[in-house]
């Protein structure tokens, strides 16, 4: 052995969600190996919930992650009404949507201001740019705060929302209450628009730069949007949500607690990156024509694109949940909730949760889960994410130590995993 | 206290999702306490953060689920004045302690079937199974309040005090339809710690007891257990429910029976 080579390990990848670490080995010959270690332990989410009463289960599930916690709510109920065998009406239907949005808004303007941008300010950490910053984070905080006060409103909470359950809501907020959300959602586009010409001044990385194959949920009625019952691939393929398993498989690797994911034998990737990638066309109002002035920015061949698609979805987003609420308020007053009958069946519901498709299998027999597979987003993510870096490492080994580090890190926060959340993956 | 004058914080994460450190991270006060605070650690906000570093007041968020996660709380113990547990998973282990009297094998079987990893998991546990804890957050998550609360405290160097109340008592004063009497759902407003100003039965949702149990010797059991059992809840129904947060409460049992054994016929 000509050189001694130790490994450049991160133990704690910072501000994501969750504990993970990044592991280069260098050789004689380059970089040998690249691991994402995914230290969070275990869970065991799907095993804790069978056998338990329904409402109960659903009452856990949110507790995957907190980032993303009304995403795993509403996918899980409707996961439990397809398999009991109920729509709901559309105006509850638009509601969900409307308290999924609070979370996206939330989620994105967490991850963009307080995750990513600190990297390309050069701050440690995002509560040191108050004072140089003052915009940048008066907006981070008005729009998460919006995010949140939305789930406060319709959820019950921003963190863990009880208030959606099996047949609507628990309650549902005065009509003033929403016409005074509408209100902040029109206060809050200049915010969105600004945050998105920020970001796409930013640099994107030729290092990573290749083809990437993504998969996002096909939206429902056409628009884009959260909900949907195919799953789509930017190699064309499209199929039924009840199909995943025959397209994407997943499997143990030694260095994770989350398993890793595979579509036709290879990796891919999700989030909002690829949900542009194949519904585009399904994009309306200023987001539609920011999208078109901006292709050459929103590249499907760069993970970094998925803080710019972030940014653009905020636009997007915000202007929908307007449409929405109008759609409810067309019909107000609003019966909250319908009686649902609990009926033994199966269901799966894919629904696009901040960072990407989220996929909940219930089984219900006799009131109880009988049986609960949950994909998120971050699983599905790990085997392209640990691509990405290696192909970030390949180029930068022989550099600084501490600067290998940061690019690496920095690939791994605009995928905005959620490590949490991916470690409760479900049977094999 | 460092030379500084400031209050070294640190935040330390185990298994969990997040929340109580999200929930901290998205309150606008916490402006007001930076000038006042040095964040020794937090990763989820700061890229320089140690683990092993002396700090004023630890918080520490998740239920030890690895070992390697022992040997950290161990660590943050040696290296903290002050230990806070916050939230439910530090506090009892967490929703992920449901099953706890299941063998982890078993767990570990559904979910991972054969597939093995380099890491040491283990069945969820509180963190005062293995540290001596200080103050606890209670919460999943924990209100804004319970960190201003705590903090602001620790701040004037005083000493937060327990919530010794059921949700039931700021149900009543916020004048909400019962969830459990009106409309016989298995609300655990009467023995869960309160804190939340009923939240839940707010939106008409019965509790589940996401701020644990409080103590069990208190008078209005008698009436409770009637009320429980005229809605034909069992003894079993309103355990499996207390333990979705509430697993490893070692009086949980012994506060259930002593309900259902204080009806008077």
């Amino acid at each position: 052995m000509k050189n001694l080579y130790l490994p450049i390990t991160v133990d704690h990848i910072a501000r994501v969600e969750g504990k993970g670490g990044v592991e280069i080995v260098v050789g004689d010959e380059g970089v040998k190996e690249v691991k994402l270690n995914i230290i969070e332990g275990p869970r065991f989410f799907e095993a804790i919930t069978i056998g338990k009463k329904l409402d109960e289960a659903l009452a856990v599930y949110p507790r995957i992650c907190s980032f993303c916690s009304a995403a795993h709510k509403l996918t899980a109920v409707e996961a439990a009404e397809k398999a009991v065998g109920f729509t709901p009406r559309e105006e509850i239907q638009a509601l969900r949507d409307v308290l999924y949005i609070g979370d996206m808004i939330e989620s994105h303007a967490l991850h963009l201001y307080l995750l990513v941008l600190p990297d390309y300010l050069g701050y440690s950490n995002p509560l040191k740019m108050v004072d140089e910053y003052k915009k940048e984070i008066g907006i981070a905080l008005d729009l998460k705060n919006l995010g949140s006060w939305m789930m406060d409103e319709l959820g019950s909470r921003a963190i863990h929302q009880e208030n959606a359950v099996l047949g609507g809501f628990g309650k549902l907020p005065d009509k003033s209450v929403l016409e005074t959300m509408k209100a902040k959602l029109k206060e809050a586009l200049p915010k969105t628009e600004y945050t998105f010409e920020l970001f796409a001044k930013l640099e994107q990385y030729g290092e990573v730069e290749g083809p990437i194959t993504h998969l996002a949920v096909k939206p429902r009625g056409d628009v884009y949007g959260i909900y949907g019952d195919y799953l789509k691939a930017s190699d064309d393929v499209e199929f039924p949500s009840e199909d995943y398993r025959e397209h994407i498989r997943e499997f143990v690797v030694e260095h994770s607690f989350a398993k890793h994911s595979h579509y036709h034998g290879k990796p891919f990737m999700v989030g909002a990156i690829s949900r542009l990638v194949n519904n585009a066309d399904t994009l309306y109002g200023r987001a539609k024509e920011l999208y078109e002035s901006h292709k050459d920015l929103l590249r499907p061949t760069n993970p970094f694109a998925n803080n710019l698609a972030q940014a653009l979805e905020l636009v997007y987003f915000t202007e929908r949940a307007i449409d929405l609420i109008d759609e409810a308020l067309a019909k107000w007053p609003i019966r909250p909730r319908d009686e649902v009958e609990i009926r033994d069946g199966f269901g799966v519901s894919t629904t696009e949760a901040p960072r990407g498709i989220l996929v909940y299998a219930l089984k219900v027999e006799n009131g109880r889960v009988s049986y609960a597979d949950i994909i998120t987003p971050t699983a599905f993510n790990l085997a392209m994410m640990e691509r990405h870096v290696r192909m970030m490492a390949e180029k930068h080994y022989s550099d600084d130590p501490e600067r290998l580090k940061y690019l690496t890190e920095m690939v791994v926060r605009a995928y905005d995993p959620c490590i949490s959340c991916s470690v409760h993956v479900a049977r094999l | 206290m460092e030379g500084n004058g400031k209050v070294r914080i640190g935040f330390y994460a185990l298994t969990s999702c997040y929340g109580c450190q999200l929930q901290l991270a998205m309150m606008d006060e916490l402006l007001q306490l930076l000038p006042n605070a040095e964040i020794v650690c937090w990763f989820m906000v700061e890229r320089e953060s140690f683990e092993d570093k002396p700090v004023d007041i630890a918080f520490i968020e998740g239920s030890v689920s690895t070992e390697e996660e022992i040997e950290l709380v161990k660590k943050i113990r040696e290296n903290a004045k002050v230990v806070i547990a916050v939230g439910s998973c530090a506090v009892h282990g967490g929703v992920q302690s449901w099953e706890k009297d299941k063998p982890l094998e078993e767990l570990w079987k559904t979910v991972y079937g054969d597939g093995k990893v380099k890491f040491e998991p283990k069945m969820a546990e509180p963190v005062e199974n293995y540290i001596n804890v200080d103050y606890r957050i209670y919460g999943c998550p924990p209100e804004k309040r319970d960190f201003l609360y705590a903090i602001g405290t620790f701040l004037a160097g005083s000493w937060p005090e327990d919530i010794d109340y059921p949700v039931c008592v700021e149900c009543r004063l916020k004048g909400y339809p019962c969830v459990l009497i009106e409309k016989g759902e298995p609300c655990l407003g009467p023995i869960t710690r309160a804190g939340c100003d009923a939240r839940c039965p707010g939106f008409g949702i019965a509790c589940i007891g996401c701020r644990g149990a409080i103590g069990y010797d208190v008078a209005w059991f008698d009436s409770l257990a009637r009320t429980f059992r005229e809605k034909g809840l069992t003894k079993e129904e309103i355990i499996e429910r207390m333990k979705i947060f509430n697993a490893h409460n070692p009086k949980l049992e012994e506060m259930v029976n002593k309900i259902f054994e204080g009806v008077k016929e």
